[in-house]
């Protein structure tokens, strides 16, 4: 598979986002992030709380606003201003899932508008019947029954709730998902429900995903290809299996080493590496987002790259 | 193994009396269905409170009685001076007796028809000036709240506005218009919105960054209908008790500019007056009851409002249901 034949839904360019504070120098939150999502895949986006994951995933939908860096949505660019028509397609065509289900749904409305809420603001239906038959048919693909449109939210459980919210994604017909952490706030019980959900309806629309968590093990079961950020810079990008097979950054070794393994002999004898930020010098040699290996990616400066390449043999 | 777990081994591999339930996965969607409605629930939980019923239904009866009072057989004028025709004299400091009921104050006017004619004007005003503090306040409030963009400026507009104090423009409005009903609703709505806006932008303050906002931008929903969906709803419980508040508050207002003397001309009943002219005659004890019937029928609105206000609040606070 060559990956420049593959069609590109999602090309981040050194995006850059910042928070300001009050009189401090704004917080970067997100610094010179680029990487590519293409169609039909699934991208994991790992790192630690504060990494910035969310933040680029609320930049992709513009909730966050970007300080410098363009995203593009098949080829146009969906950053800063942007014309009206290319607005009402972006939100029809990238939804989000969000973490919490018990604090992503408006808890005065009942499952019916939540549902369609996002269809009255593209007016995508004809009349009451079909806005009916439309939430109903949403409601089955995520596997709740057509009759639950007419409760409020609260009478659903954890994994109902965010299959609710896949649900409201979905009768936009998207074409892009961003799912933000969407299974870390549910009991363990039902993550697979929710997990297998998402990736069901990937086959069957041919979705692509933005998945973003701090969970290394769920995206490996569900992602193609895994980028791990630490204080919102992109450190290293690969296939899943060629990074948990080989990780070159010592951050991506750290992560990866502390994933816990369901076998107390290996676990009792494993060896949990701890990154140190200070094992890089970039005093003189700055880094940078280097292809070591095909579609494999990491941060890094000049002499770091020597050592990687070292180790790939 | 004992007898007893033989027994109970036997008994469970017995098909008679265990069968195999089919798996029906439409079924383990089901939950525990409850026919919950938010103002269902609110008004059930209000029923449940025997004084607030009392105080709703007092207050109901007391405006449907100031309404239809002069309309009554037997009624007095609430301005006529009452004269004795026998010495041509003004009937001044009536004692309350069977012709007028609540005596007839300084000047001879009968104050059962005065403290009806009163209540309703107050309550007039109240009523008036609360809509207004509703519907503008809540406005300004909902978009201040919502509209980062207009925030800064929003706050600095109403510190400026807010650091007048409301007497001095109170009095200001009253020397510039000539005082009447209308000059006191407009005094009074022109001040009145601006607690109103400050805490609805507070309350949305808080809930605007709640994860299911975001996901109403995601869907591209206006901002329009976030606030009236998303927002105002939860905040319902906290605008009534305002609301409710806001009518003795008014009152309270209104009482105090006519005992500074900005109030309704001496020719409008009002409680505000009635209280005024009571309270001159207030070291009299024989006279005192001219105080007394205007401060209790005051005492009894603001009371019930705020009850009755406090009870709404409890009973439309979603935590509050089950």
């Amino acid at each position: 598979m060559t990956q420049n034949e593959r069609e590109v839904i999602i090309e981040i360019k050194n995006l850059r986002v910042e928070f300001k504070g009050k009189g401090r120098k704004p917080f970067r939150a997100v610094d010179d992030v680029s990487f590519e999502i293409y169609k039909g895949e699934t991208f994991g986006l790992v790192g630690e709380t504060g990494s910035g994951k969310t933040t680029i995933g609320r930049a992709i939908v513009r909730i966050n606003p970007t300080a410098a860096g363009e995203i593009l949505f098949k080829g146009r660019r969906i950053n800063g201003v942007i014309p009206k028509e290319l607005d009402r397609e972006v939100t029809r065509k990238i939804q989000m899932i969000f973490q919490d289900p018990m604090a992503s749904l408006n808890e005065r409305s009942k499952v019916d508008y939540i549902v369609s809420e996002g269809l009255y603001n593209i007016k995508g239906f004809k009349d009451e019947q079909d806005r009916m038959a439309k939430v109903s048919r949403a409601l089955l693909e995520v596997g709740l029954l057509p009759e639950f449109a007419s409760r409020f939210p609260h009478e659903f459980s954890g994994g109902q709730r965010q299959r609710i919210g896949v649900a409201r994604a979905l009768i936009m017909e998207p074409e892009f998902i961003i799912a933000d952490e969407p299974i870390s706030s549910l009991d363990v019980s039902i993550r697979a429900q929710v997990l297998n959900l998402l990736s069901d309806l990937q086959k069957t629309k041919g979705l692509t995903y933005l998945f973003i968590s701090h969970d290394l093990s769920v995206v490996r079961f569900i992602a193609d290809r895994i980028g791990v950020i630490h204080k919102g810079r992109l450190v290293e990008l690969a296939e899943t299996e060629e990074l948990f097979g080989r990780p070159f950054h010592p951050y991506t070794r750290a992560l990866l080493s502390a994933i816990p393994i369901p076998d107390p002999q290996i676990e009792k004898k494993k060896k949990v590496l701890v990154y140190d930020p200070t094992c890089h010098d970039y005093s003189k040699d700055k880094p940078k987002w280097v292809e070591i290996t095909p579609g494999h990616f990491v941060l890094a400066n000049e002499e770091e790259l020597r050592q990687y390449e070292a180790m790939a043999g | 193994m004992s007898q007893k777990e033989q027994q109970v081994i036997q008994a469970i591999e017995d098909e008679a009396l265990f069968t195999f339930a089919e798996y029906d996965p439409e079924a383990a969607e089901r939950v525990g269905y409850s026919d919950y409605s938010y103002w269902g629930s609110t008004l059930k939980i209000f029923l449940k409170n025997k004084t607030a019923i009392f105080l709703l239904a007092l207050m109901a009866s007391l405006i449907l009685f100031t309404t239809i009072q002069p309309y009554l057989p037997n009624q007095k004028s609430p301005t006529k001076i009452h004269v004795d025709p026998a010495t041509g004299h003004p009937l001044r400091n009536q004692k309350p007796s069977n012709e007028y009921w609540f005596g007839t104050n300084v000047i001879g006017q009968d104050l059962w028809a005065r403290i009806w004619s009163g209540t309703r004007t107050s309550l007039l005003i109240a009523i008036i000036v609360g809509i207004w503090e509703v519907g503008f306040g809540i406005f300004i409030g909902a978009v201040w709240g919502y509209v980062r963009q207009i925030d800064a400026f929003m706050t600095e507009a109403y510190n400026v506005i807010n650091n007048v104090p409301t007497t001095i423009l109170l009095m200001l409005l009253a020397y510039i218009l000539r005082p009447s009903f209308r000059t006191m609703v407009i005094a009074m709505c022109a001040t009145g919105w601006l607690g109103m806006a400050r805490f609805v932008r507070n309350q949305i303050v808080i809930i605007r960054d709640r994860e299911y906002n975001l996901a109403s931008r995601c869907l591209g929903t206006p901002t329009s209908r976030i606030i009236t969906k998303n927002l105002l709803p939860y905040l319902v419980s906290v605008i009534v008790m305002r609301i409710a508040l806001s009518i003795p508050g008014t009152i309270g207002w209104e009482v105090f500019l006519t005992y500074i003397g900005l109030g309704l001309p001496i020719d409008t009943p009002s409680l505000g007056n009635l209280l005024n002219e009571g309270r001159q005659v207030m070291m009299a004890p024989a006279l005192r009851y001219q105080l007394v019937f205007p401060a209790v029928v005051l005492s009894v609105i603001t009371i019930s409002f705020y009850v009755l206000g406090n009870a709404f609040a409890d009973a439309s606070d979603p935590r509050n249901h089950y």
